[in-house]
């Protein structure tokens, strides 16, 4: 348990961290709150011998609305800046809520949304509620801008699709067509512990029926993942109790769960089935996204 | 005297009242942790100073075949490394009858985690770079992992001196077991599996070492100065005056701290070899892999009983995963069914119990000792039975309660106690019979236990002939303050804050003018420190003496000052009075006790405690022995989501037959923490291995301990009592008895709201979502 040496860099824009980046590009890790790289480090697990800082770039803590755009979210914007921030709370209470769920009150200080999306934990909290909201990823690097929808942005544990010399610099969540969205996590503790299952659905129902659907799942597979046949099966149908149990049936058979000292397959499974209709229910019942 | 209050009155033939304890005085040493300016044993430093690391081993069970340490010497900063040929190579342990450890591995590791090397460096980086360097050659051995089959003819044997790699055997029967059970009206048995837990206290172990002219000197967050300084003297042949150890503040302890390590033992070799102060430690990953956390069981308990629930006999017959050592683990063995005659009363009872070594790290004592694990087991098993007889549960254990002035079967004797009492009040604060008339919400339940435990252990780790507690007061020379100096150990539970309290009820003194010196070999007389819930009781008496001893020196001289004979004075809160004539004037402590000084000289006081000779005279007969129990009830309700098995302790109630309190806020305090921590090893608590014997979970992410949010609301009551005469002022023990029936209670709450066993701790989510989803596929089936 001891912090391996590195050099630290605090650049002064976007341009300038991503340069560094690419300068070192074998040896260079961003910091942002650290939470998830300094416990790796003093484990042994990585050693990069520069830590590049995006704290104290301008612009990349802030949390506004855009017309036209959306709910933007700086990526340095901590998960207690989206647990209180009034622009999340008044549009999507159900993103301040489900990152109320995270961690403890302490990581939520430090850790940052962007954190939260490239250490790419298949339990992380944000991925999924921001999945069913259709969220999408700015990235910039080198050779410009580009957006990635959240979904996206995951290839594998602990693996996403960002080159090396690339960081996210904001999380765009959309107007929303969707009248009800939530996120429910089921952890073995009441704070800092990670989700055995997550579920976050978004629904657009229009005369007791679903108009669209949108459920992502986070802990039961490799990365966080939409269920998608389970949104299938929804959109369209009339809404009865019946159909919720159907659907958190579909989505346990399209979940990929592992066991590990946390929780069996057969009972993620189970969780999955349970709380996608939790979900979906308290979606549909509770009129805002 | 400013804010002295003199009394206007007689006070001869009042009703005399405490004024030192029984008060929630501010504990002594609140401002210093609370400030963060108080010093742990990891915050110390000295010039010169070394860090030492342990090289340890990653494989559970290997031969060692070659060291090679030239590498890591040659780095720079490297001071020394040892290996097992620079340390003493005599076997220790902290009971004689098992010593089993060496300071360094020599042929052979025994769980991931043994001993191998240590290094002592200029900084800490430098160890780690140095540890890497060493080259062990390891021939690997076939691993022991499983304690329910490593006494099978096939098993690798862990120890030579211990076939079938069993530790520790007993069998004790007493009464006519046989007989009874053939005698009784029902007879049933039931199985339960208990979990490894650890007690990670919040403070990591440390150790500094300086030994220096033939003499060691040691800081260690310790729970008890004499036995690492008997254990630390006995190791490197030194005589024990020459062996000094300081404990600093201490950070947490919960019996995992009353044992020397590897720290304390290659931190002297070290330092003796560089001639410098050399600081080991345990990080969080290590303490988790030397462990000496709660043994893991399996518990099988047979009762017969009467048609009306009247227990005749009880058979407990277990199987205890040791790990690797011994550590406290005998005395575990001992306690685990030892303690179970003590909140019912029967006859007739045998207990069998093998305890096995395992290529795991080894397991010790944790607050409860052995207790609460086979306390879950018999709670729930006498919930089974009650609903085999249609008796419902309070009133199944009423009719079996422990009374007043009995003893058990197997040998100990009880004075005080207030089970059937207590009983009685968790059945009226919890709403109990409304509760079981009306029934509850869906998913909904209520199940309570017993609980009982030692007010301190009746013997000593080692055999000795000391008594068991000791303790110095010396005023100081103008009366203004009062220095007890004691080696009670205070581990955050409150000592200091008591004895002070204590000490200035018996000198008719106040604890705002105390002072304290402890925790330290060379300054303050033998006490064999925390552990057994002994500290307020033991220490507790020689406080009382040597205070009272104060007390009679001081009124001596009060009544050569008063023209008074000292029989007719009395004193109280510092103030020295008449207690026949109200008119004479009184006078202070202060200036009674200064003329003492100019007198006499210092004013001294000394107080000892030995306990009695205690116990029956059978095979393990002084283990679970106390001079006095504490007993309670506990009751817990919980709501199960039938879906997910979740459970929420909605509230959760104790009552505490604790005697006379000290301080009332401490005893909460205790209660609560006790309870937390049974609570926490009741729903989620558990070490666990992977198949090649290393710890998954060796931090506190992935080991889960309950949070501030996960703790139910807790209704901790009393039943008020002073009749103990074995302790002072009827005290009795608070710290561990708490965290006795919480296990069962739970477990018997879960059963009484859905309706299944769950035979295994953590009583886990996934545990009650499994039994729950059983229990369906077993109705369908029978459709």
């Amino acid at each position: 348990m001891y912090l391996p040496d590195f050099d630290y860099y605090v650049p002064a824009s976007v341009a300038e961290a991503c340069q560094l980046l690419a300068e070192n590009i074998d040896c260079a890790k961003v910091i942002s709150g650290g939470t998830d790289l300094l416990p790796k480090m003093k484990h042994g697990l990585l050693s990069p011998q520069i830590l590049v800082s995006i704290k104290k770039i301008p612009g990349l803590r802030k949390i506004e609305y855009v017309q036209g755009k959306g709910v933007v979210i700086g990526a340095a914007s901590t998960i207690n800046d989206i647990v209180f921030s009034e622009v999340v709370q008044q549009k999507y209470p159900s993103v301040s809520n489900a990152a109320h769920t995270m961690a403890a009150n302490q990581v939520r200080h430090s850790g940052t949304v962007g954190g939260n999306l490239v250490s790419a934990v298949p339990s992380a909290d944000m991925p999924p509620i921001l999945m069913a909201l259709n969220a999408t990823a700015t990235i910039e690097g080198p050779n410009g801008q580009r957006q990635l929808p959240v979904e996206d942005v995951f290839c594998g544990p602990s693996k996403c699709l960002l080159e090396k010399s690339e960081i996210i610099t904001e999380i765009i969540i959309p107007d929303q067509a969707m009248t009800g969205s939530t996120y429910f996590k089921f952890a073995l503790r009441r704070a800092g512990a990670l989700a055995v299952v997550g579920v976050a659905a978004a629904v657009q129902v229009e005369n007791e029926t679903i108009k669209d659907a949108r459920v992502a799942l986070g802990a039961v597979a490799p990365v966080p993942m939409r269920a998608k046949k389970t949104e299938e099966f929804l959109i369209g149908k009339k809404i009865s109790d019946e159909l919720l149990e159907e659907a958190g049936k579909i989505a346990a058979a399209e979940c990929k769960p592992i066991t590990d000292f946390r929780a069996s397959e057969e009972y993620r499974r189970d969780l999955v089935r349970i709380y996608t209709k939790r979900a979906l229910c308290k979606a549909i019942d509770q009129g805002h996204v | 005297m400013e804010g002295i209050r003199y009394p206007k009155e007689n006070t001869l033939y009042k009703k005399k009242e405490y004024t030192q304890i029984g008060q929630s005085k501010p504990r002594i040493d609140g401002v210093s942790k609370a400030t963060g300016a108080g010093k742990y044993c990891g915050d110390l430093k000295f010039p010169n100073m070394l860090y030492g690391k342990m090289l340890t081993s990653p494989h559970a069970h290997a031969k060692i075949l070659s060291i090679d340490t030239s590498a890591a010497e040659k780095i720079p900063g490297v001071i020394k490394v040892i290996t097992h040929k620079d340390v003493p190579s005599l076997k220790y342990g902290i009971s004689p009858a098992r010593w089993d450890e060496n300071v360094l591995c020599i042929d052979k590791v025994r769980f991931v985690g043994d001993k191998v090397a240590a290094v002592a460096c200029v900084d800490e980086e430098t160890c780690y770079k140095a540890l890497k360097a060493i080259k062990v050659e390891y021939e690997v051995l076939p691993a022991v992992l499983n304690y329910r089959t490593a006494m099978n003819e096939d098993m690798p044997q862990i120890h030579d001196e211990y076939p079938r790699n069993i530790n520790t055997e007993i069998h004790q029967l007493f009464g006519d077991v046989d007989k009874a059970l053939e005698e009784a009206y029902h007879v049933r048995t039931d199985v339960f599996e208990g979990q490894r837990t650890y007690q990670c206290p919040i403070e990591p172990h440390s150790a500094i070492s300086i030994w220096k002219d033939n003499k060691l000197t040691v800081y260690s967050s310790t729970q008890s100065v004499h036995y690492f300084q008997y254990y630390i003297a006995r190791e490197f042949g030194l005589k024990m005056g020459d062996v000094r150890v300081i404990r600093p503040l201490v950070g947490g302890g919960f019996g995992g701290k009353l044992e020397p390590t590897g720290l304390e033992f290659n931190g002297a070799v070290l330092s003796k070899l560089t001639g410098r102060p050399v600081k080991m430690f345990y990080d969080r990953a290590e303490m988790f892999a030397h462990n000496r956390g709660r043994h893991q069981g399996h518990y099988e308990i047979t009762t017969g009983v009467t048609k009306e629930g009247k227990i005749l006999a009880a058979k407990a017959n277990f199987v205890l995963d040791g790990g690797a050592y011994t550590s406290l683990g005998i005395a575990t063995a001992y306690y685990a069914g030892g303690l179970l005659p003590l909140t019912y009363d029967f006859e007739n009872y045998q207990f069998d119990l093998m305890r096995m070594y395992t290529n795991l790290p080894a397991c010790g004592a944790q607050r409860g000792h052995g207790a609460p694990q086979p306390k879950y087991a018999f709670e729930s098993h006498l919930d089974n039975v009650a609903r085999d007889l249609g008796i419902d549960p309070i009133e199944i254990r009423k009719r079996n309660a422990r009374q007043p002035n009995t003893n058990t079967c197997n040998g100990m004797g009880i004075q005080s106690c207030h089970l059937t009492e207590a009983l009685e009040k968790i059945e009226t604060i919890t709403d109990w019979k409304a509760k079981k008339e009306k029934g509850l919400p869906k998913g909904r339940g209520i199940g309570m236990a017993t609980g009982s435990f030692v007010t301190g252990a009746g013997y000593p780790i080692y055999r000795n002939d000391y008594p068991s507690s000791s303790c110095m007061v010396r005023v100081n020379e103008d009366g203004t303050s009062a220095t007890l100096y004691a080696n009670a150990i205070d581990i955050g539970q409150g000592s200091d804050t008591v004895l002070c309290q204590m000490t200035a009820e018996a000198m008719g003194y106040r604890y705002e003018n105390m002072k304290i010196v402890t925790g330290d070999t060379e300054t303050a007389p033998l006490d064999f420190g925390a552990y057994s819930s002994r500290q307020t009781a033991y220490c507790g008496w020689a406080c009382k003496r040597a205070g009272e001893e104060i007390k009679a020196k001081i009124l001596e001289t009060a009544g050569f000052m008063m023209h008074l004979p000292p029989e007719d004075l009395e004193c109280e809160e510092g103030i020295i009075f008449s207690k026949s004539r109200p008119k004479v004037e009184p006078i202070t402590f202060e200036e009674a006790a200064k003329k003492y000084f100019i007198i006499k000289g210092p004013l001294v006081g000394t107080g000892v405690y030995t306990v009695p000779r205690l116990g029956g005279y059978h095979k393990g007969a002084p283990v679970a022995t106390s001079p006095s129990y504490s007993f309670c009830t506990q009751a817990a309700e919980v709501q199960v989501d039938e879906e997910t098995g979740e459970v929420d302790v909605i509230h959760a109630w104790d009552v505490h037959d604790a005697g006379q309190i000290i301080n009332p806020a401490l005893m909460k305090g205790q209660v609560h923490g006790a309870f937390g921590m049974g609570i926490s090893e009741t729903i989620m608590e558990e070490v666990v291995f992977n198949k090649d014997g290393k710890i998954i979970n060796p931090d506190v992410g992935g080991y889960r301990i309950i949070t501030a949010l996960d703790m139910p609301d807790f209704t901790n009551d009393l039943i008020p009592s002073n009749d103990e005469p074995a302790t002072p002022w009827g005290l009795k023990e608070i710290g561990e008895g708490s965290n006795n029936p919480t296990m069962g209670a739970v477990r018997n709450a879960i059963y009484d709201a859905i309706g299944v066993n769950v035979a295994s701790l953590p009583l886990s989510y996934e545990k009650v979502w499994r039994a729950i989803k059983e229990k369906k596929e077993k109705e369908q089936a029978a459709k």
